[in-house]
């Protein structure tokens, strides 16, 4: 009510009505969604006013301008991802759009508590599961469903951490339902990615609208590679006070490979392949022009199963032979531990408010989706009986790869699921689908050629640093799902991102 | 540093070089072409032969034309050292180290690279000479970015290391081919054809200028030779660029653990300086310009070796 007086003060409000109409009019799907900018009744919410004045409607002529500039921006600066199964080696800028997505101070506090709960809960887990293992002794989450799941890595267990710090980086993805609530959509604790562009998407923005950001009052996310080393170096064995940390990439062709770029040169840190490092002596080395130069701390960027073809696959050239045992021995810490997959595993995401129970005594502040494990013959049942209400999703992947939407799906691709679900139904979850919030999104040209808004589908990945204090950068990546009515935002499926401004009161 | 930031290094700037000169090349081989004032007709043929791709060119092309020539020169991918294939291989290898580099060179180079993948045939079009001279113009960017950003270390070194043995070996190329395969007939030795054909193989070195300030207007096989070869102060001869590649290593053995083998009096290194520093191009004429200059690029392949097995080769 405030943020819609103030605007009415400023004398705009007769500028909003026909704004609000023309957007109304582009919402052709999912009325019943949740719009972050504007309430039911077309008044925009809290901290969003301004941005609707001075950007939406004062510059309603430049948007094709200002997206093409900050699309130049970003290609020119080589800020792309390669998509796997495209020609070799082809780069892709994420696309961007430069309409800003806001959280009011009060929203992100609730926020950023859950999440702290919640990434000290799943930590707490993997110390669990890969150290006396009550919680799966005493029945709260099933043991079969974790020493079976592809994450659990047999070589973890006996590798404590400094601090017992298995998870230092988080990226928890949420997603805002129709009732305004967030709700978790799912973890990543394994080697979370996206924050590069958290960073560089909000410079961008810094640059097309300085006034903007700086008179609705956004939360700066500079100081985020800053923290991440300050967490790593933590973790170096026996506290050293300047210790050697490095980020290890699997190479200039890995989707995140900007990624890794960008953070090393944040960080001031040394940017590693894996045969740049080698083992002797239960101590990690980089070979250098002048010889070898200890390692104490790695930020790896490589799946577990890449990291050590002595312990994993013996095919990968991405890892260091004997990584493993020099972990073991104490010689080296790695962010995050090996293992860490077992607690992002989809299956075992539908156990996490118990484990948040088991382990904190606490309730949940951030709710899950409504889970169906359909190793489950009950819930296997119901689920097929009505397939193409849910949205189905393979336990062991990511970036969104074979995520089938019930209500979007044809025939052919629903018959296809029930026969892979019904071949092998713990390699599947199922879940309502949840009409995630939309928001204002350049969707292409109006009837006038100026740009078109409308509503588009938008999830949140914010980004918690596990260190001796817990940190959650006051911000994250929002993506958008560019095409009218997709639900699915990930980049390697069409979508796009937008810069997140958390706002400071 | 890591080895293979090192390595990254060396060949990003190698491909540079690479690129550049032949941009240059291209640029040159047109003056030649347009003034060529004895009517007779010429190609873009002696590029080929200057920068040895003859034979590959061959195996696609049996019957060549200028437009082949040049669209193989400039962007055909399947030569591994058209000037497209030595920027691409050029900016991969800055990809990998872009976290090294100023931000302002990273967006050069990927700039260059990004344009350069819309090249085709239509690039001529508004004029070949127009195209090479901004090409040039834009590796002169690149260099200039990199002198005025980049700090004096041990990466600059390695940088530096690449470029000069590079240029070294281009040079010697340039001078050898156009002794023995641009000229064929004797009689045309001193000839008008011979003269601006020299011109031009100063200008291809941005030499032209600089070597009229000693020789005049007089232009002829000794003292170009000379000049390219043995001039101290000149950024393009090979005396200039085995100086500035001798200090670089030094540098670097210093910074790397203070050992000098690399360029003692019996190594590569050593005995290319010494040759360069002591020759004249009137004894080298007389006792054979060709053997001399595979000297060169002999003594250049070793030295990359070497650099190879102490610096950069993964073990």
């Amino acid at each position: 009510m405030q943020s819609a007086a103030m605007v009415q003060s400023a004398g705009e409000l007769g500028n909003v009505a026909p704004f609000w109409a023309l957007y109304r009019a582009a919402h052709r799907t999912n009325l019943e969604a949740f719009d972050e900018m504007f309430d039911p009744q077309g008044r925009p919410r809290p901290g969003y006013s301004r941005v609707l004045a001075d950007f939406l409607i004062a510059h309603a002529d430049r948007f094709d301008e200002i997206r093409t500039r900050a699309d130049r921006m970003f290609l020119n600066e080589g800020v792309t991802f390669n998509v796997y199964g495209d020609s070799a080696g082809a780069e892709r800028i994420f696309p961007f759009d430069p309409i800003p997505r806001l959280i009011d101070a009060q929203t992100w506090s609730q926020l950023e508590a859950g999440l702290i709960q919640r990434v000290r809960a799943l930590n707490a887990f993997l110390a669990d599961v890969y150290g006396e293992g009550t919680i799966l002794k005493e029945g709260i989450v099933p043991n079969d469903l974790i020493k079976t799941s592809p994450q659990f890595r047999r070589a973890a267990a006996g590798i404590i951490p400094p601090h017992g710090a298995y998870i230092t980086v988080a990226g928890i993805d949420l997603v805002r339902a129709a009732d305004g609530r967030f709700h978790v959509l799912e973890d990543n604790v394994r080697t979370p990615s996206g924050v590069s562009y958290v960073i560089k998407n909000r410079l961008v923005m810094t640059r097309l609208v300085p006034e903007l950001i700086r008179a609705t009052g956004a939360r700066s996310v500079e100081h985020y590679p800053a923290d991440l080393l300050a967490c790593l170096c933590e973790l170096a064995p026996s506290g050293k006070s300047r210790p050697t940390v490095a980020l290890l990439t699997p190479g200039a062709y890995n989707s995140a490979f900007f990624e890794h770029v960008f953070l090393s040169q944040q960080m001031g840190v040394e940017l590693v392949e894996g045969r740049d490092l080698v083992c002797v002596d239960h101590k990690l080395y980089m070979k250098t022009v002048d010889g070898l130069r200890q390692v104490d701390v790695l930020y790896r960027r490589i799946d577990d199963d890449f990291l050590d073809p002595v312990v994993f696959r013996p095919d990968s050239m991405l890892g260091v032979p004997g990584l493993t045992s020099v972990l073991r021995a104490g010689g080296a810490a790695i962010a995050n531990a090996i293992g860490t997959g077992v607690a992002d595993d989809k299956a075992v995401y539908a156990y996490t408010p118990a484990m948040i129970r088991y382990y904190l005594g606490e309730e949940p502040i951030i709710p899950i989706v409504e889970t169906c494990l359909l190793r489950d013959p009950d819930a296997r049942r119901m689920v097929l009986r009505e397939l193409d209400r849910y949205v189905i999703k393979p336990t062991g992947a990511s970036g969104g790869y074979g995520v089938v939407i019930g209500p979007s799906a044809s025939d052919r691709e629903l018959a296809q699921v029930r026969e892979r679900i019904e071949r092998a139904p713990a390699d599947y979850i199922a879940q309502p689908v949840v009409q995630i919030s939309v928001h204002p999104t350049i969707a292409g040209r109006g009837a006038d050629g100026g740009a078109q808004i409308a509503p588009r589908h938008i999830d949140f990945r914010p980004f918690v640093l596990l260190g001796a204090r817990p940190r959650v950068l006051p911000g994250g990546l929002t993506r958008v799902a560019l095409r009218e009515g997709s639900l699915i935002v990930n980049s390697s499926q069409g979508g796009g991102s937008k810069d997140t401004w958390v706002l400071s009161s | 540093m890591l080895r293979r930031i090192a390595d990254h290094l060396f060949w990003m700037a190698r491909y540079l070089e690479r690129a550049e000169w032949r941009a240059r090349l291209a640029d040159v081989n047109y003056h030649l072409l347009v003034e060529n004032p004895t009517g007779e007709p010429q190609s873009w043929a002696p590029l080929l032969a200057i920068t040895g791709d003859g034979e590959l060119f061959a195996e696609y092309h049996d019957a060549p034309n200028e437009a082949q020539v040049l669209d193989f020169f400039t962007f055909e991918l399947r030569n591994p050292s058209s000037i497209l294939s030595c920027i691409n291989a050029a900016r991969e290898n800055a990809r990998s180290l872009r976290h090294r580099l100023s931000s302002e060179l990273w967006l050069e180079i990927n700039t260059l690279y990004l344009d350069s993948q819309q090249w085709s045939h239509a690039v001529f079009e508004q004029g070949v000479y127009g195209f090479f001279s901004e090409l040039r113009n834009r590796f002169h960017r690149v260099g200039g970015i990199s002198h005025a950003t980049l700090p004096r270390d041990i990466e600059f070194d390695f940088m530096t290391v690449g470029t000069m043995l590079e240029r070294a070996e281009n040079v010697s190329r340039l001078l050898d081919s156009k002794y023995h395969y641009l000229l064929p007939r004797l009689e045309d030795v001193g000839g008008t054809v011979d003269r601006m054909q020299w011109a031009a193989v100063l200008r291809s070195a941005s030499a032209l200028e600089a070597y009229r300030r000693v020789y005049g207007n007089q232009i002829a096989v000794e003292p170009v030779v000379e000049f390219l070869l043995f001039d101290a102060g000149f950024p393009r001869s090979a005396r200039f660029c085995i100086d500035e590649l001798e200090a670089a290593l030094e540098r670097i053995g210093r910074a790397a653990g203070g050992s000098r083998e690399i360029s003692d009096a019996a190594s590569p290194m050593g005995r290319l300086a010494a040759a360069l520093r002591a020759g004249k191009a009137g004894a080298v004429i007389g006792s054979g310009l060709h053997e001399f200059l595979m000297e060169v690029q002999d003594l250049c392949a070793g030295i990359g070796s070497i650099i190879f097995d102490k610096y950069l080769r993964f073990e």
